[in-house]
């Protein structure tokens, strides 16, 4: 039992991260109305940034402050191309593209961080919070934790009680109608690239450690992270939020189980199947006229 | 229509028969064994092709359903199977149906985003299984054996085309067919295909499940071509690769998945004899994929647009005989083809339709009329069965229709229109004719056609303008011969001259076909002209009914839809 635990506690600090990426990623959909495949790619490369400048002697407190704002100017690359080509795109022709952009950022990332050669990953935060029930609880994973809420509670009130915040939903909700009051659509839009690839790259930091830490495996946590959006319906943070929670701690607790430790990767897809099976039971048509 | 899949399928395979030709007797052995892989990815891209090409889906795990096949085909080889490569890879294939079928299900009533992630989940979870489990026979090196007339790398070669072959005349075939129409039409529009009497889950199931049976195939034949396969061969990235590759060339097209083959196969090749890193290639499919996509046109597109320009045009066939004269109209029940009672239908607080009752005689063209707003769309969004609720029954010739889903209403016999143009510009006339009416005989769709002066049946819908497109439309659905027709508002966008002639049509339709039509119209002219009864609605309330004369006579509705107060009329 307590074996159990522990493998739950282990996972928390996982599942801290997909809660972030997660959030970002219902973030990104409502407020840009893109599915980002790219989300974690954008990133691994403010982490490998930040890695890279750590690695050649400069102190974190250049690196990790640099590698934010490589982040976020990868995602408002990423912006760029979106609203610049896909204004008016439909939700599946912007996924395709940022699909197709991620073979590309995972292409161009495996080059200039040499494939799987491995690097030294700094710990930005070290050493145990706290025992709970006899189990170390991280530093880490707490603070990964601690982003996740916050960035959903702020999220949550600037867009219902900031001007700014209600611009953001006439912009997501009506870009054409928003750009005609003369809100500065695309202006908007790159500060919400921006944003999300700045906490992107901050919660993949603090993960990287823990993970197989090359660029592609970081990228491909857009999975779980996607899965966490799913569970709230891309419109709901704090559902986001405890699906990400969740997901890393069934991710824990399978693979504290000798039978189902090399089948955790599994986890997310079953999750996703799981919630999309369940939430459509009732029929739906496209739009209708 | 028979013909033109069976011109197709010769120009493939007499092409394929060429290229294969030309490749074994004057390639050497190298760049023949090069080209057999561009042939197997060309599999696998056909396969993506059906499902994201052409049933508009997003599927970013097709090297995986490959996987499923590639494992079963080492697996039958290890355990000796009876039959060799060429059963093993058919047995790989079937084995990915179940998969694909299984990954379609979340697809069925969710759309295009939600399956991107389903799939690229499944792609990561079935890494992390086939990392785990290792392909049978990897650890002891053994060797996929070859069928033995195929043993050599030409030999291999051969096969490959031949198994390319094959694939591509068949989908040739099944494109050209109701099934390949349908799919295009899911992809434009569900509610359009649903109300075709398409079954949107069938339509997607089996896209799925053909797509995963192709890749399925791919795998088995990659099997067979290295011997030996590990994990990589399957992963994520492959996935990822295929779509961007097939999203830049469109995969849909039989010189797209050639083309595409080419490029995954021979860039790496290319870059790495000019000295360039390979995973460049990567970067280049991304970018093209991402201008396909913004301009939304594939390399396919562009290279036909650009072919068709330079090729002189051949002259269209003009068939000298006249079609044949329309068959006999269909015989439907007696009495009252359709009946509304007392429907009522609410959207949230605003009530849309409050007890409305209409009813349509067999054989008759009934109009419903109204001001914007009065309900007369909800009308027949209610009785084509596109509400999730409302209250109130609908019946088809006595028999009630609540509980039945738009496509089974579709098939028990109403058929309906919209007020825009729905049909998927990618079909030919003729195509969609068969996708609106199954089972149509080709006569019959030449001589509909000429009845309404649509355009010839080999005609690109996207090449036809908006106006005649709606023409179409009618033409599609009365050709179904359905008990009831529902019309909304055909004329909108014709010129006054052509929505005289389509009121003529129209009034004609119960003689010629058999169908009753209920008909929504705002041109007061074509309504008179068409039908033998109005139903006059004004915000979703009754408010007159009978006669054309009698029913826009009446000052009430005079009123309420031409705004003449009864004083102003005195006067």
């Amino acid at each position: 039992m307590n074996s159990l635990l522990a493998s739950a506690v282990a996972g928390l600090s996982a599942g801290g991260a997909y809660a972030i990426l997660g959030v970002c990623a219902v973030f990104t959909y409502r407020l840009v109305a893109v599915v980002n495949f790219t989300g974690a790619a954008i990133g691994a490369a403010g982490t490998f940034v930040m890695v890279t400048l750590y690695e050649s002697g400069y102190p974190l407190a250049i690196g990790v402050p640099a590698g934010i704002a490589a982040g976020a100017l990868v995602a408002t690359w990423i912006g760029i191309v979106m609203t610049t080509w896909f204004a008016g795109a439909s939700a599946s022709t912007k996924a395709a593209v940022t699909a197709a952009l991620l073979v590309g950022i995972i292409a161009v990332g495996l080059r200039l961080t040499g494939g799987q050669h491995p690097h030294s990953f700094p710990e930005l935060v070290t050493g145990s919070a706290f025992r709970f029930a006899g189990v170390e609880v991280t530093r880490a994973s707490l603070l990964t934790l601690a982003i996740a809420v916050v960035f959903t509670l702020v999220t949550e009130q600037f867009l219902a009680r900031t001007r700014t915040g209600l611009q953001l939903r006439a912009l997501s909700l009506r870009p054409m109608a928003a750009e005609l009051i003369g809100i500065r659509v695309r202006l908007l839009a790159l500060c919400v690239w921006a944003v999300v690839g700045a906490v992107t790259s901050f919660a993949l930091m603090v993960i990287a450690p823990l993970r197989s830490p090359d660029f592609m495996s970081l990228s491909l946590l857009v999975v779980p992270a996607l899965a966490a959006a799913l569970i709230g319906a891309f419109t709901s943070f704090r559902a986001a939020l405890i699906g990400g929670l969740m997901i890393g701690i069934i991710e824990g607790v399978a693979s504290g189980l000798d039978t189902f430790s090399q089948y955790r990767g599994a986890i997310p897809f079953l999750v996703i199947l799981a919630v999309l099976l369940w939430s459509q039971r009732g029929a739906r048509w496209d739009e209708a006229r | 229509m028979k013909h033109a899949s069976l011109h197709a399928a010769l120009k493939t395979a007499s092409a394929l028969a060429i290229i294969a030709g030309l490749a074994v007797l004057a390639l050497p052995n190298y760049w023949v064994f090069l080209i057999t892989a561009v042939f197997i990815v060309g599999v696998a891209l056909q396969s993506l092709g059906l499902v994201t090409g052409r049933t508009g889906m997003i599927s970013l795990c097709q090297m995986s359903f490959a996987g499923v096949g590639a494992w079963v085909t080492g697996y039958l080889n290890v355990a000796e199977f009876p039959g060799g490569l060429v059963v093993w890879v058919l047995v790989g294939g079937l084995a990915a149906v179940p998969v694909g079928v299984v990954i379609g299900l979340p697809a069925l009533r969710l759309r295009g985003i939600n399956l991107a992630i389903v799939t690229l989940g499944f792609a990561a979870a079935f890494d992390t299984v086939l990392a785990t489990i290792t392909f049978p026979g990897q650890t002891s090196f053994t060797q996929v054996a070859r069928p033995a007339p195929f043993e050599s790398d030409k030999g291999y070669f051969l096969f490959i085309m031949l198994v390319y072959g094959l694939i591509a005349v068949a989908l040739e075939f099944v494109n050209r067919s109701r099934l390949g129409a349908s799919w295009l039409a899911v992809r434009h529009s569900e509610r359009a295909a649903a109300a075709h009497g398409v079954s949107i889950a069938h339509a997607k199931l089996s896209a799925f499940a053909i797509s995963a049976f192709i890749a399925g195939i791919s795998g088995g034949l990659l099997a067979g071509y290295l011997g030996t396969l590990v994990a990589e061969n399957f992963n994520m990235m492959q996935s990822l690769v295929l779509f961007a590759v097939a999203t830049m060339v469109g995969a849909h097209f039989t010189l797209g998945a050639i083309a595409g083959g080419l490029m995954i196969t021979l860039f790496p090749e290319l870059l790495r004899r000019v000295g360039l890193p390979q995973d460049v290639g990567n970067v280049f499919f991304a970018v093209g994929a991402v201008q396909a996509l913004s301009s939304g046109e594939t390399m396919s597109e562009t290279w036909g647009r650009l072919g068709s320009k330079l090729l002189p045009r051949r002259a269209g066939k003009t068939s000298a005989k006249p079609p044949p004269p329309l068959a006999a109209p269909s015989v439907h029940a007696q009495g009252l083809a359709l009946e509304v009672n007392g429907l009522t239908v609410r959207y949230g607080n605003v009530i849309a339709l409050d007890k409305v009752s209409l009813a349509v005689p067999a054989r008759t063209v009934v109009g419903l009329i109204g001001p914007n707003g009065a309900g007369k769309s909800t009308t027949v969004d209610a009785i084509a069965g596109f509400l999730p609720r409302y209250e109130g029954s609908i019946k088809l010739a006595g028999r009630p229709l609540e509980g039945l889903s738009a496509t089974a209403r579709a098939k028990a016999g109403i058929r309906r229109t919209w007020q825009t143009t729905r049909i998927a510009p990618e079909l030919t006339v003729g195509e969609y004719m068969r996708l609106a009416a199954a089972g149509i005989k080709p006569g019959e769709i030449e001589a509909v056609l000429e009845w309404f002066d649509c355009p010839s049946p080999e005609t690109v819908i996207a090449t036809v303008d908006a106006g005649t497109r709606r023409l179409i439309d009618v033409a599609g659905v009365v050709a179904a011969r359905p008990p009831v027709l529902l019309l909304d508002e055909p004329a909108a966008g014709q010129s006054y001259a052509e929505a005289l002639k389509l009121g003529e049509r129209i009034a004609a339709v119960p003689e010629k076909f058999g169908s009753a039509v209920l008909l929504i119209e705002h041109d007061m002219d074509l309504v008179r002209r068409a039908c033998s009864a109005i139903t006059v609605f004004d915000f979703g309330r009754l408010i007159a009914q009978g006669t054309p004369q009698a029913a826009l006579g009446s000052a009430i509705v005079q009123k309420a839809y031409m705004g003449i107060e009864p004083e102003e009329r005195v006067a």
